[in-house]
């Protein structure tokens, strides 16, 4: 008995000597704070497992805690500038909730230095098939009609109802607006082509299934032009009609005064994933996303332009 | 379906699905036989390890652990007269006496070969049967949730214990702790009391790690430690199951699994509910009937073929509609939604291959289960006898590593120690804790649909007989709480006249 | 040493025996009753402060956990009255008898608890609580085999190490 006894200490040593002993590679957690199956996790998991294979020296492991703020508030209160740790963030965090419920972030973008964008997303809006509506003009006669419109949006105030807000808003229809939350995306989307509610906005990988069993039709895009291509080519962009707009972003953020060096290899790092033609093309093909990498300029113009449409429609959305 | 098998099978066939479940079966059978432990505890111990494991191989571990558990009770059930889980009560009344007429082995393997044959059924019938309720549930509306949500809800009788009213009691605090954190519909905090680490609520796990795991820890304060003394040379013996005694066990075997499908499917009765109706059912159609309480085989095979029969079955109403069976699978809600796997909906469609993958891969699992009772029985038994000094500081290890590594905060230790202090008081006022649970795993979707319905409807409840389903599901729970009610009555006639 | 531990166990045993034979019996439903009606009225309470509702709610938000306070108070109060009623009728009631020394043992184990938290926190190493966790109990239930405490212990790391270093979860 004490023979196994001291055996298995020792083995449990030995193994904590070892595991302690460093090496040049270094691991950086990268922590998302939604869910695992969302699309900034799935993005974040596709990157790290092609780190080892672009990086000798810097090995990417993709973390996902559901927490929204709390996981980013805990992240800051606990990461060092010296960690090897990142972090997602994004305009729902920045322009959102710091406007909507300040109280809930206990950081500002000073706690954070960029490290890259990895991707963006155009949201899309649909409708239910019955109601005919499948361009923003057949949507502003919907309105003009006096009809009332209910928009299925996943989460109370995202992204999805500040889009859904600002759209109706500009219309001037702002008062026939009925936002309803539901818990995930693939709830919205099947609420719309249940006919439970008239519209929906959701990233387009979301609705894709729905739209291609005939389930919902197509209104508009949250973007400057027209979808270019992919399987909803030709659905027109808000912004050609002067509507506002945003497209869904999630930066890679490193604890503030992280050292630059490590902070240039990283952006490097992420750089020569996303020129990988595999993950480009599982980016485009299968997550309907596009590969975006942004300067930290864009990305500050990016979180205020966001700001700004919120704080216009902060009414439509928080009653 | 057949479109989904292929993708399956190739989702299923790796090392690491097949280790999994083997080490959950292997884990289930222990916690299962060692009376005092349950498989509840062992599911919400080991649950923070499916976190960091992808959809398929956590669920199969956590398969693992509760299919074994239908099994693994038998075995204490057997050798020392204590059944290791409730439902295993059942099998105590033959097993035990089949043991001591020198039997053991014999009672062993008809508890093995039942529990296997009743998995198996199990299995096959959440593989044909769910994809049907999924179809119909894909059409229910928010207004049909919300039913779907009260009827779940009417399982608080079935696990009220002695009072239905303190259960309903017990079910609202639940309720309550389910709206900490953001309103779901307007983004607003409640009963955050400006603390950052509530705004999203508290986690399933963690709470029931505090309500369930450590006040079992408290409740070492009652009794006496000491290891359970356990012979293993009696499993050593040369007996075995004759042909006669082998004929005899199938018609027991087959009607208690259909029994056991259907109990299961409906939430909240369970497997104890599933073995005590078997049993009786097999009593009745016997031609032996002297022979139970004093050693049938029948009897052993009608028990632990219904226990088993259950677990495939309470995966029905979970994958199909989020409304979990019993309180184990209530817990491998977190497994799957940590996935992104939300029950209901698309999940049959958009993640079809992954589906179909768990429910073929709970037929192996009740393979490994046999092959592991059929020979690693000696040493669960041997593990059975681990002292209660050992065991107990590991298992708050587990529960405060748990408990941390969910969210990586150890605030949520401090939560567990808050729900342990909890139960405990609830403990010494005789109040259910299972019906919190429910209250828990229900809250968030019973008002967030009951309130979305008003919302659609500009606060209209004509909302809610609205559909064809509407009505059905008014039926089915008019029907339940009818049942309640006339079942509360007799029992109060049966108190008096006694 | 060993007359110090002999000692020390037969002042606790003495104290225990003492304590053992301090009981008081609680009709529990009724103690039940009063204390979720206490529960209910707090939690009403608090209500109008910790749950903000907008302007223009179909159901607000504030709807649901005030519904489940009345049931919460109703429920309590109908359990109270059929023990009332139990009582006046002089039926056997439903009741429990807490011990003091089983009572003072459960506070002490929370009081382990508590200490394997405060460890952990403060320390930042899970290892350091849980070897505490290991000593700590293993006193509690007065073992007095070194085999027990030697597999205890090496469960503690174990168990940190299978967390840290597989799972890798920082503690």
């Amino acid at each position: 008995m004490k023979k196994i006894v001291s055996l298995v200490l020792s083995v449990l040593m030995v193994a904590t000597l070892l595991v302690g002993c460093g090496n040049k590679t270094e691991t950086w957690t990268v922590t998302c704070p939604w869910a695992p199956s969302g699309v900034a996790a799935m993005v974040s998991q596709k990157a790290a497992s092609l780190s080892t294979e672009y990086s000798k020296d810097i090995i990417l492991v993709a973390d996902a805690i559901k927490g929204d703020a709390a996981t980013v508030n805990t992240w800051v209160a606990s990461t060092k500038a010296s960690d090897p740790e990142l972090v997602f963030a994004g305009e729902g965090l920045f322009s959102i909730t710091s406007i909507l419920d300040p109280a809930k972030l206990q950081f500002t973008y000073d706690d954070f230095t960029y490290v890259e964008n990895l991707y963006s997303s155009i949201f899309v809006m649909s409708a239910d098939t019955k109601l005919g509506i499948d361009s923003i003009d057949s949507l502003k006669a919907y309105l003009e009609a006096g009809n009332e419109v209910s928009i299925a949006t996943n989460g109370a105030t995202g992204s999805e109802a500040f889009l859904a807000a600002s759209l109706i808003g500009a219309m001037g229809y702002g008062d026939q607006l009925k936002l309803v939350a539901y818990s995930s995306a693939a709830e919205a989307a099947q609420a719309v082509s249940r006919g439970e509610t008239n519209l929906a906005v959701s990233h387009q990988s979301q609705i894709l299934e729905t739209y291609q069993q005939g389930g919902v039709t197509m209104v508009c895009a949250f973007d400057a032009e027209d979808i270019a291509d992919g399987p909803f080519a030709g659905v027109e962009g808000v912004g050609k009609h002067g509507y506002p707009f945003f497209r869904n972003r999630c930066f890679i953020m490193a604890r503030s005064g992280a050292d630059a060096n490590k902070v240039a290899a990283l952006k490097a790092l992420y750089g020569e994933i996303l020129a990988d033609a595999e993950v480009a093309d599982w980016l485009s093909n299968t997550m309907l996303l596009e590969v975006d990498t942004m300067t930290e300029e864009q990305v500050l113009e990016h979180i205020e332009n966001v700001k700004n449409i919120v704080n216009e429609y902060y009414d439509l959305v928080a009653n | 379906m057949l479109e989904y098998i292929g993708p399956a099978l190739q989702q299923l066939f790796t090392i690491e699905n097949f280790l999994w479940m083997n080490v959950g079966v292997f884990i289930g059978s222990i916690f299962a036989a060692i009376p005092g432990l349950s498989v509840i505890l062992c599911i919400i111990l080991f649950l923070p390890f499916t976190y960091k494991m992808t959809a398929i191989p956590g669920m199969m571990f956590l398969l693992g652990i509760y299919c074994a558990g239908g099994y693994g009770g038998s075995v204490s059930a057997i050798l020392i007269n204590t059944p290791g889980t409730p439902h295993a009560a059942t099998t105590m009344l033959d097993g035990h006496p089949l043991s001591q007429k020198g039997r053991t082995k014999t009672a062993l393997r008809a508890a093995l070969y039942a529990s296997t044959f009743g998995g198996i059924f199990s299995a096959l019938a959440l593989l044909f049967l769910a994809p049907q309720v999924a179809k119909i549930a894909a059409q229910l509306g928010t207004a049909e949730y919300f039913l779907v949500c009260l009827f779940g809800l009417t399982i608080i009788a079935g696990i009220s214990g002695k009072s239905l009213i303190k259960g309903i009691i017990s079910a609202a605090l639940g309720l309550l702790i389910s709206c900490v954190g953001a309103d779901p519909l307007t983004g607003y905090d409640r009963f955050t009391f400006g603390n950052v680490r509530l705004y999203m609520g508290l986690d399933l796990a963690i709470c029931l790690i505090g309500l369930f795991a450590l006040v079992e820890i408290l409740g070492k304060a009652e009794g006496k430690v000491g290891p359970l003394k356990l012979d293993t040379s009696k499993i050593k013996t040369e007996d075995k199951i004759t042909k006669e005694e082998g004929k005899r066990m199938i018609l027991p075997a087959i009607v208690s699994s259909i029994i056991g499908v259907i109990i299961g499917i409906i939430p909240g009765t369970g497997a104890s509910m599933a073995s005590w109706f078997s049993y009786d059912r097999a009593k009745a159609m016997s031609k032996h009937k002297e022979e139970f309480g004093h050693g049938s085989i029948e009897g052993i095979a009608a028990a632990e073929s219904a226990n088993n029969a259950v677990t495939g079955a309470t995966l029905i109403p979970l994958l199909t509609l989020g409304i979990p069976g019993d309180g184990c699978v209530a817990i491998m809600l977190s497994a799957l939604m940590i996935n992104g796997l939300n029950p209901g909906l698309s999940l049959f469609t958009t993640q079809g291959d992954i589906m179909y993958a768990i429910m073929i891969g709970l037929i192996f699992v009740n393979l490994f289960m046999f092959l592991q009772g059929r020979y690693l029985t000696d040493l669960f038994a041997k593990i059975v006898s681990v002292p209660q000094e050992i065991l107990t500081p590991i298992i708050v290890m587990f529960c405060f590593a748990g408990a941390f590594s969910v969210n990586k905060s150890y605030f949520d230790v401090v939560v567990i120690l808050v729900f342990a202090a909890i139960a405990w008081i609830m403990k010494k006022l005789d109040m259910p804790t299972v019906p919190i649970l429910l209250g828990l795993v229900l809250g968030n979707m019973t008002e967030t649909n009951f309130r979305r319905a008003l919302l659609l409807t500009d606060g209209s409840f004509s909302i809610f007989v609205s559909s064809w389903y509407c009505i059905a599901f008014l039926v089915l729970i008019i029907g339940a709480v009818s049942m309640i009610v006339i079942n509360k009555m007799k029992e109060g006639k049966k108190g008096e006249a006694n | 040493m060993k007359d110090f531990i002999k000692n020390m166990e037969e002042k606790l045993d003495s104290m225990g025996a003492k304590l053992a034979k301090k009981e008081i019996k609680i009709p529990t439903d009724l103690a039940a009753a009063i204390v979720f009606f206490i529960l209910g009225i707090v939690l009403m309470l608090l209500v109008p402060s910790q749950v903000t509702v907008g302007k223009d709610e179909v159901v607000s938000g504030a709807a649901f956990p005030t519904y489940l306070c009345y049931i919460m108070i109703g429920g309590s109060v109908l359990v109270a009255a059929q023990n009332i009623l139990k009582m006046v009728r002089k039926e056997p009631v439903e009741t429990k008898t807490i011990n003091a020394l089983v009572e003072i043992k459960a506070l002490i184990i929370f009081g382990i608890l508590v200490v394997f938290w405060l460890i952990c926190n403060l320390t930042e190493l899970f290892v350091l609580g849980a070897l505490w966790c290991a000593v700590a109990f293993l006193l509690f239930f007065r073992c007095k085999k070194k085999s027990y405490y030697i597999i205890t212990v090496a469960f503690a790391v174990g168990i940190w190490a299978a967390f840290r270093f597989i799972l890798n979860v920082n503690f």
